[in-house]
């Protein structure tokens, strides 16, 4: 079966459809590129990637099954995987038929660098993962996706977060407690926690100040998500309320929130930062990390608040990685250090977080 | 400034002549350390014995000295530059050894000059196995169980303690030499034994087996900050058990979770940290258990080395280069990445493609020798394949094999074939999904990832579909392409002529697209013109025609008969087109060179050397034409289905290599000008070859057609061999493919000429003077230029020949001739019409820039322009020696008496003021221990005898002691000089060879000829090789060593620098 990429701008790329499409029918979201040699588990199980359409650069995919260590939340979350070869193996179930029992379209068979460098230039734009007989169909069904697409809820991190509280026990019994505010956290994040912590709170992201406050934690965390940060108001004004009462640290969405909360602004990158090696330099101690990076925004440095200032930066194209201020106790940073997938240089930031509380 | 201050001048080892698992990789390395450092404005000297390198060309550093690299020649060039530092981390376990003894006898210190790169103390941490195994325990990994045996019975306890299978791995050793896998107890004392004895400790860890784990290797580079990069992860296709160096290997790793992946690089992180190696990269190797995911680090290299050039092939990210500018001080965040020319080097390369290495073997070459696959390397060469997908690269290193078919041959099923791994195992892996074996059938022989399985069955089963297909329809054509399948293969498969194939594929419109190496899998814009083709990529359109553009192809994966020598040739013709304005495309296949690296030419295609992938290329690129003269045979062999789609060969025409190559047209073209040579026939048959033999006369030098570093190439000396010869090889004769027959010209000398001839003008490069007599190969014999024994009469007279010859046969660029002198005539004896292997010898003895004068030729130049009567080959004042170095030790029964076919894999140089100095450094360069006393052991046919008497005279004024097989004593004796004879081997025990087993003998000089006393004799030259006892096959050489141990003596010698080129 013949399937197609199609992009807002009219561009369409065919490829092979997986599975049927009468079960796995087309989808749309914002087509992005990652250049993770792996992860691919990782990478569609995180609440970050929520409506993004995943065109992986390394050519072979589902290499290795299906491994549930991997994943980072309970399911799935893009809307669409592309890859020029997706392994289809007797071995183990394999990851192309749990991206087709998860309802996602999968389109293998075509020259994804060719996406990519258009995606390079022209930043990452609306499309459509269909099933066609031919492009004119294809570009018919496609535009339809990306109207109803667009037309849905902008704040992603709300649609991603948890809509309860959701307490777990840590493994150290005089660690601190921490409250984090989930935009589509990682498991990951959790398990650092938990291994340092007695006790974590997950809170919604749409969590009231006064929740919050009434857990009375040792630090708060702002997870990770998807989406623009200028969509997620509630949480923003939630953190700027808190700011300065407990410790804060946060990570990638949470790290554009505190920047937001903190008075600075956010804008769309061009194309993004998604992959496993970004270098960012670490101001504060002088050392490069390679990094694990997925975002789509960044914070603009110019509009950081005098008591705050930029501690990492991105050396690709010098884009802010971290902020600090020291005032309101609290910093954060654009990449992972919960890594999954990617190094894990920057790990030593949740001790640094942690240590301090 | 970063840069380490007071930092003016550094010294750059190499690693010596080419041997198995040392080859040109390391001139890859070292070659873009001096340009690295030579732009940094440092002064770079450079050392290394072997000629055949780029980085030897003067041009190269500030000084290159071409001497052994051994402490006292060393020491002496240190001593006269007195740098401020030297690195030792670019010229492979040779460099490294040597440092370390440089640091530990004091010369480093006494002459006040540091090591960068590498301290000593973390070589021998990552070197000295035991260390090496707690440092790696201090930081929570683990290494196989494992001890350090340094007595026999020690290890024999031990070995019964850990169980068999065992892994021996000796200390310090190159290619882990003298290793091995051992079965059984009693494989296992017979090769500890000689574990022992090749370690220069004395020290051989034994280990528990980790046969069928999978094994992994990451490249991995540090700053003096810390920041700590992966460049890149390979993964081996063969698992555990095989030398990483005979694997086929895949980059970036295949089968491993982001979890696994990053466990593996935290540890090798932690490991580089623990070691202390604080700059510079390091390669590491792990094994992981396929199921339980356990993982065991095998060993660390701190230092460049075989699998760098490869990853930095296969990524694009410069890793010797890093090296360079990390050791002098540098961060990686302040190093620019070369490709997209705006991010900075402290990244890990993303790849949107895969790439495969195959290695190459020369099983065929050693008879005798088993083709099986151990932890000691065997491979002499290696290709590598770019594809997006692993099957489209794996597919295209199989083009790349350069083997007689193209693509994947058939082969008969064999399980105990596919069970061992062999150098032609993957065929047989192949050939059971063939045969509709399973995936875990497969993998219970193999134990080769299922995923791997997996792939190569895709090609099995597509293979079928291609033949079944009713019509070639484009589609199928297309998923072929797209799995790598060659038109060749398609062809072979449907029965058709690959031409068909190809016309089908171009009205389909398929053409390959050509996708950047670009370091970052297209996330950044890159200018870097470094290509591969993949089907994949969107189909190239034909390029305009470009008047400035030359195509210079390569020659392809190392072989014997075949290496580096041609990549000196590509890459100064590189450099030469360049240089007169032109925009030069390098093709090439082989991941170790330098005329791969992304900056050598002006467009980089990593690409099969076939006739399709040649074709694309020059289609898209539409040069003035394309060069096959620099790059060996390979390229020659293209030349006429190049040019016969249409394409401007430059230089010799088609009709000039065919005088040369066709023996009968060159047979005649000798007559005509009246040129002796030896009589001679071709046979298309045994009886037709008697009937020659009859005429001719014995002895005769037979081979097959079409034969490249005497293959097959034998001297037969009566009926009886000529029946056992075409008993073995008749099957590469036929009427189209004649045996050629040349009478032999025993006791000749022969002569190696280079030239180059223009239009107008010739200039000979040089006449190398063979110092074995006629019928050892050209590439195996030791020469010496100027000649020594050769009068300035009969100089001349070849010159004049080799002049003529040229003009006839209208050379244009290279040509080179060989000739023998007996008896006063001369005899011509073959011409290659082509750069040989003697180019870069030449070139550096004479001073004479050959193949830039090549280049010129091929451009038109005229002798106004090019003004020959420059170059003066006897204008030298320095003798310089070709060494030849033979890699008979990692093949366990090959025999080291050389012959008309090659199998040498390297070359020395020894420059001297006269022949005898000259000839030291060249056996010293070759790794031949000249003895200083103690007992010679003779072995000499009969014709040899009388004419050795004086060097044997000689040996004994020198304070040697004699013995001699008894027919030699006993001739001795006559001559009235004392000997002890000795038994040979069927005489009964104790024989010579428990003589030399023993320790006794301190050199052995054995000739002899004639099958049946070669095979006799066998058990003398192959405990010589065992024991590394110094072993003489051919009474000339036998003379020559006698000199350089007299010149030795004298304890007396100089090094000079290489003048620049004229």
């Amino acid at each position: 079966m013949k399937g197609y990429l199609v992009l807002e701008s009219g561009e369409i790329f065919a490829g092979r459809w997986h599975g049927d499409p009468g079960r796995v029918p087309g989808r749309a979201g914002e087509v992005v590129f990652n250049t993770s040699h792996g992860g691919y588990e990782e990478i569609a199980t995180d609440p970050s990637y929520f409506s993004q359409i995943m065109v992986m650069t390394a050519p072979q995919m589902g290499n290795y099954g299906v491994d549930k260590a991997c994943w980072e939340s309970r399911r799935l979350w893009i809307d669409g995987f592309v890859a020029t070869e997706i392994q289809r193996s007797r071995r183990d179930a394999g990851w192309e038929q749990r991206l087709l029992d998860a309802g996602i379209p999968v389109l293998s068979g075509l020259d994804t660098r060719k996406i990519v460098l258009g995606l390079r230039d022209s930043g990452t734009p609306w499309g459509a993962l269909v099933a066609a007989s031919g492009p004119d169909e294809a570009m018919v069904k496609a535009r339809e996706l990306i109207q109803e697409k667009k037309a849905g809820e902008k704040d992603w991190a709300h649609a991603v977060a948890r809509r309860e509280l959701e307490v777990r026990a840590g493994r150290a019994a005089g660690g601190p407690r921490v409250a984090i505010l989930d935009f589509g956290c990682k498991e990951n994040t959790l398990r650092e926690l938990e291994r340092e912590c007695s006790e974590v709170a997950v809170f919604p992201g749409r969590a009231p100040e006064r929740a919050i406050r009434d857990w009375n934690p040792s630090g708060i965390m702002l997870s990770n998500g998807p989406g623009d940060p200028a969509d997620v108001r509630e949480a923003t004004e939630t953190v700027r309320a808190l700011l300065g009462w407990k410790p804060v640290f946060g990570i990638c969405m949470g790290h554009q929130i505190l920047a937001r909360a903190l008075g600075a602004s956010t804008y769309k990158l061009k194309f993004g930062h998604r992959g496993g090696n970004h270098p960012v330099r670490d101001d504060l101690t002088g050392r490069v990390y390679v990094t694990s990076q997925n975002h789509g925004y960044a914070v603009k440095a110019d509009t950081l608040p005098s008591s705050a200032r930029v501690t990492h930066v991105n050396l690709n194209d010098d884009t802010v990685e971290g902020i600090e201020c020291a005032a309101k106790k609290c910093f954060s940073v654009q990449y992972h250090p919960e890594s999954h997938p990617g190094p894990r240089d920057a790990r030593l930031l949740f001790d640094y977080f942690l240590n301090g509380l | 400034m970063p840069r380490i201050k007071d930092l003016k001048k550094v010294v750059i080892l190499g690693s010596g002549p080419i041997v198995i698992g040392q080859a040109c990789e390391f001139d890859y390395s070292g070659t873009q350390a001096c340009k690295a450092l030579m732009a940094e404005g440092l002064e770079v000297i450079l050392v290394n014995s072997n000629p055949a390198t780029i980085m030897t060309d003067p041009e190269i550093a500030t000084r290159v000295y071409i001497e052994p690299l051994k402490v006292a020649f060393i020491e002496k060039i240190l001593e006269m530059e007195r740098p401020d530092a030297v690195i030792p981390t670019l010229g492979g376990q040779t460099a490294l050894n040597l440092a370390l003894e440089l640091e530990g006898n004091g010369v480093l210190e006494r002459l006040g000059i540091r090591m960068l790169g590498a301290d000593p103390d973390v070589i021998r941490a990552a070197e000295d196995r035991e260390r090496f195994r707690r440092i790696i325990e201090s930081v929570g990994a683990r290494a196989p169980r494992s001890e350090m045996v340094r007595d026999f019975q020690a290890g024999v306890e031990l070995g019964e303690k850990l169980g068999y299978p065992l892994i021996l791995r000796p200390n310090y050793t190159l290619g882990g030499g003298g290793g091995g896998v051992a079965y059984s107890r009693e494989e296992y004392e017979r090769m500890l034994l000689a574990a022992l004895k090749e370690s220069p400790t004395s020290e051989c860890l034994v280990e528990e087996s980790i046969l069928g784990w999978k094994e992994f290797e990451l490249e991995v580079m540090r700053d003096k900050d810390g920041t700590f990069v992966i460049i890149c992860s390979i993964e081996n296709f063969d698992p555990c058990g095989v030398h990483t160096g005979d694997s086929i290997t895949v980059a970036p790793q295949m089968t491993l979770t982001d979890l696994e992946y990053q466990d593996m690089r935290d540890e090798a992180r932690r490991i580089v940290d623990a070691v202390g190696l604080a700059t510079g990269g390091a390669n590491i190797q792990f094994a992981v258990h396929p199921q339980t995911g356990e993982r065991l680090v095998i060993e660390m290299n701190p230092r460049v080395s075989r699998s760098s050039a490869l990853a930095s092939k296969a990524t694009g990210f410069p890793i010797a280069k890093i090296a360079a500018l990390l050791a002098i001080g540098y961060r990686l965040d302040e190093i620019r990445n070369d490709i997209t020319g705006t991010t900075p080097s402290c990244y890990e390369p993303a790849l949107d493609y895969v790439v495969t290495k195959i290695p190459r073997f020369a099983f065929e070459k050693f008879p005798g020798t088993e083709d099986s696959l151990t932890t000691q390397m065997k491979s002499v060469g290696e290709v590598m394949g770019i594809g997006r997908t692993f099957k489209e690269s794996l597919m295209k290193a199989v083009s790349s094999m350069e083997n007689r078919d193209e693509g994947l041959p058939d082969v008969v099923f064999n399980e105990k074939l596919l069970s061992h791994p062999s150098s032609q195992r993957f065929y047989q892996v192949v050939q059971a999904f063939r045969e509709e074996k399973t995936v875990e059938y497969v993998h219970a022989l193999t134990q080769i990832a299922p995923w791997f399985l997996e792939q190569v069955q895709a090609i099995a089963r597509f293979e079928g579909e291609i033949r079944a297909a009713a019509d070639l329809d484009a589609g199928t054509l297309l998923a072929a392409k797209r799995m790598g399948f060659s038109d060749a293969h398609i062809a072979r498969l449907r029965g058709a002529a690959a031409k068909d194939v190809r016309e089908r594929r171009w009205e389909a419109g398929l053409h390959p697209g050509y996708s950047q190496v670009d370091t970052c899998a297209g996330e950044f814009a890159s200018e870097t013109p470094y290509y591969y083709s993949s089907y994949w990529a969107e189909a190239a359109a034909p390029g305009p025609k470009n008047e400035k553009g030359v195509v210079i192809l390569g020659s392809g994966p190392n072989r014997i008969g075949q290496g580096i020598e041609f990549d000196y040739s590509c890459v100064r013709g590189v450099k030469g087109f360049r240089e007169e304005g032109y925009h030069v495309i390098m093709v090439n296949s082989n991941p170790e060179t330098v005329s791969t690296d992304y900056d050598t030419s002006n467009e980089l295609y990593f690409e099969p050397l076939t006739e399709e992938s040649v074709l694309e290329i020059l289609r898209r690129t539409n040069p003035l034409g394309f060069v096959a003269q620099l790059g060996g045979q390979t390229p020659i062999n293209l030349s006429h289905k190049l040019a016969a789609a249409g394409f401007q060969m430059l230089g010799s025409s088609l009709e000039s290599i065919d005088l040369a190559e066709d023996r009968g047209r060159f047979v005649k073209i000798c007559k005509e000008l009246d040129f002796k040579i030896p009589a001679s026939g071709m046979a298309g048959s045994l009886a037709e070859a008697l009937a020659i033999a009859g005429t001719i006369g014995y002895p005769i030098i037979c081979r097959p057609s079409y034969v490249l570093g005497g293959r097959r190439m034998e001297v037969v000396e009566n009926a009886d061999e000529l029946h056992s010869y075409f008993d073995r090889h008749g099957e590469f004769i036929r009427d189209e493919e004649p045996c050629l027959m040349d009478q032999f010209l025993a006791g000749a000398l022969e002569v190696d000429v280079d030239l180059v001839r223009g239009e107008d003008w010739t200039v000979i490069g040089g006449v190398i003077e063979h110092i074995e007599e006629a019928g050892v190969h050209s590439g195996d014999s030791m020469g010496v230029l100027p000649p020594q024994r050769l009068k300035g009469e009969a100089c001349r007279r070849i010159e004049d020949l080799a002049g003529r010859l040229a003009a006839r046969i209208r050379t244009i660029g290279h040509l080179n001739l060989q000739l023998a002198i007996k008896d006063d005539q001369v005899y011509m004896l073959e011409a290659n019409p082509r750069s040989s292997r003697s180019v870069p010898f030449v070139a550096k003895a004479t001073r004479i820039p050959l193949i830039d004068l090549g280049v010129k030729a091929m451009l038109g130049k005229t002798a106004a322009e090019v003004r020959p009567s420059r170059y003066d080959w006897r204008a030298v004042d320095t003798v310089s020696v070709k060494g030849v170095v033979f890699p008979f030790k990692k093949f366990r029964d090959a025999d080291s008496i050389l012959g008309p076919e090659m199998k040498s894999t390297g070359e020395s140089m020894g420059r001297g003021r006269d022949y005898s100095e000259a000839l030291l450094k060249g056996f010293i360069s070759s790794h031949v221990q000249l003895p200083g006393r103690g007992e010679v052991f003779l072995s000499l046919r009969d014709k040899d005898k009388r004419g050795l008497l004086p060097m044997i005279r000689e040996f004994l004024d020198l304070g040697y002691t004699l013995t001699a097989t008894s027919g030699t004593a006993k001739f001795l004796y006559d001559e009235g000089i004392d000997c002890v004879p000795v038994k040979k081997v069927h005489e009964g025990r104790p024989n010579c060879v428990d003589r030399i087993r023993s320790g006794k003998v301190a050199l052995v000089v054995n000739t002899t000829s004639g099958r049946r006393s070669i095979e006799a004799s066998f058990g003398i030259r192959r405990s010589c090789i065992d024991y590394s006892i110094p072993c003489v096959t051919e009474s000339h050489a036998a003379e020559a060593l006698l000199i350089a141990i007299r010149r030795d003596r004298a304890k007396e010698f100089t090094v000079s620098a290489v003048e620049k080129m004229i």
